[in-house]
């Protein structure tokens, strides 16, 4: 009678062992992904798999409409930008994406770029390369150096090293070329340590922009010798459930020297009550140079009146101007433009460095070119609620013009400019039987991460899904590999 | 061995509950930790057809 229930027994403590330790075993390695102990966790996804697998939670790319899933076995990326989240248990200090990719892209689209957002209020992402074709072609024509991790290419030989070119920028003089250091030289996710001087440079008046603008701006504004003064006067609609805080940061190279915020209690969130908010920045003896001022606001916010000290001011890549007013005349120092018109009652005809254009459709993207060459274009329009975009500035004035930018190898840099030196911060891809692979680092410690996920984006500039071509980028392979602080770090830290 | 087999599937079923609700439990105090990673209706249709052959032998 004692046996068989030994035996039993016996069985049933073994096997409810067993079943424990897999319970034991299931429990830990959750918790091993969950702490990720040793500071360092990769996730996959293998799109070229039947399941889409992968190793951790890589979210699908969005939105919808720019990315075609259903014409290839994997995901076509066929507008620009596209975005997927990464979900991680615990925040991370670095991450490396490398991303395996077959570009069917049109030579007009020479630059694939990853980010991760960075800033929640202005949409910011933190862009990094992945692909530069007109880099990729100058590798191989031009004299290639690589220092540091920068890639340095001369037209002319004249550096040895790249350490002897950035002395002599620091100088305000390089070899082969003229006073005007900034168009002899070019670059790509690196700014070097450069001067911007106006020559003969005049204060002038005080400017007074009474010209609404939507949304987050910033413009570049030049002091000599003189305080700077700039009151803001803001108008928060209320049209969204959003709390609407603003910033505005004063800044000069990467040194921030005033950050201005004003907090939004949001007490009437919705409701279509306009607030109007006030901000000043005041700073005495600051050195003369050129200074950034950075508007962070929702686009539920208006910047209706900026009255400044200083009159040369230009605001940087976009302006959004509304009032309802129309008939607005703008300058831009670049020589394309793209435009969006997000109402149907904005469509018109746009004039652009004396050519016109017609903006026929609302809530799309229109790119327009010109040929001249001069320094500042002019821009008509005659209904406002636009955004207007390029990587030049924008002003209300053509003297008003300041551009302390470096020429970009953008998506619209042409190889036959007359740069004699490009440096750039880039790898080139590697590539097999036309599928390429490419890496790219980005500092998570500024990163935005809510709901334990990170924001990701794909950006291919000019790739447009409504344009009826069928140029894609397709992606067969994203691997994120993170790092952050070791549990022992972290418990001694 | 009809004995033994009601045994073993009770106490898979047994298993599979105390993992769902200590998976739920994980989840309950950090979001995310199994389903990002794990679809637990995978582990709740096995605690399912366990329990139903459970029931089966058990009767028997």
């Amino acid at each position: 009678m004692i046996k068989p229930f030994w035996t039993k027994w016996q069985f049933l403590f073994k096997f409810r062992l067993i079943l424990g330790l897999i319970l034991l075993i299931f429990v830990l390695s959750f918790l091993y992904l969950k702490i990720v102990p040793f500071g360092h966790i990769s996730y996959s996804r293998d799109y070229t798999s039947i399941w889409h697998s992968g190793k951790g939670f890589i979210y699908g790319f969005t939105p919808e409409e720019r990315v075609d899933l259903k014409s290839g076995e994997v995901p076509r990326v066929v507008g620009d930008p596209v975005y997927f989240s990464v979900f991680t248990p615990r925040t991370f200090d670095k991450a490396k994406m490398t991303i395996t990719y077959r570009d069917n892209l049109t030579l007009d689209m020479p630059i694939v770029e990853a980010g991760i957002l960075v800033d929640n209020i202005v949409w910011r992402y933190d862009l990094k390369p992945v692909d530069n074709k007109a880099l990729d072609y100058l590798m191989l024509r031009w004299n290639k150096t690589e220092e540091n991790g920068h890639l340095f290419l001369q037209k002319e030989k004249n550096y040895s090293s790249l350490a002897d070119w950035e002395k002599d920028l620091a100088n305000g003089q390089l070899k082969g070329c003229n006073d005007n250091l900034a168009d002899c030289l070019a670059v790509y996710n690196y700014s070097p340590k450069y001067n911007y001087q106006i020559f003969n440079y005049q204060p002038s008046l005080p400017l007074i922009i009474n010209q609404p603008l939507q949304g987050a701006h910033q413009f570049y504004l030049y002091l000599k010798n003189e305080p700077l003064h700039i009151d803001f006067t803001f108008v928060d609609q209320n049209l969204d459930l959003k709390p609407a805080p603003i910033k505005v940061i004063l800044s000069s190279g990467d040194n921030v020297i005033e950050t201005e915020t004003i907090d939004d209690a949001n007490p009437h969130p919705g409701s279509g009550q306009a607030e109007e908010k006030n901000l000043t920045i005041d700073k005495r003896n600051l050195p003369s140079g050129v200074y950034k001022v950075e508007v962070k606001i929702t686009d539920d916010m208006i910047i209706k009146k900026i009255n400044s000290s200083v009159g040369r001011l230009s605001f940087i890549n976009k302006i959004w101007p509304v009032s309802g007013k129309g008939d607005l005349t703008l300058y831009t120092d670049a020589n394309y433009l793209q435009v969006k018109a997000l109402n149907p009652a904005s469509l018109q005809t746009i004039s652009f460095a004396g050519k016109n254009f017609s903006l026929s459709e609302a809530y799309r993207q229109f790119d327009f070119k010109s040929d001249d060459g001069g320094l500042a274009k002019e821009i008509k329009i005659s209904k406002d609620n636009l955004i207007l975009e390029n990587n030049g500035v924008f002003a209300l004035s053509p003297g008003e013009i300041i551009n302390p930018a470096l020429t970009k190898v953008d998506r619209f840099f042409s190889v036959q400019t007359p740069v004699k030196y490009i440096v750039a911060d880039y790898n080139k891809p590697s590539e097999e039987e036309g599928v390429k692979t490419a890496t790219v680092e980005f500092n998570l410690k500024d990163a935005y991460r809510e709901k334990g996920k990170y924001s990701f984006m794909i950006s291919v500039p000019g790739l447009k899904a409504e344009d009826g071509t069928d140029d894609n980028l397709e992606i067969y392979k994203i691997n994120i590999e993170f790092e952050g602080k070791t549990l022992w770090q972290k418990i001694w830290q | 061995m009809a004995k033994d087999l009601a045994i073993i599937s009770r106490e898979i079923f047994y298993f599979f509950t105390a993992l769902i609700v200590l998976s739920i439990g994980l989840e309950i105090i950090w979001p995310n930790i199994i389903l990002a990673y794990f679809n637990l209706n995978y582990i709740i249709v096995l605690w399912f057809v366990s329990g139903f052959i459970s029931l089966v032998k058990n009767n028997k």
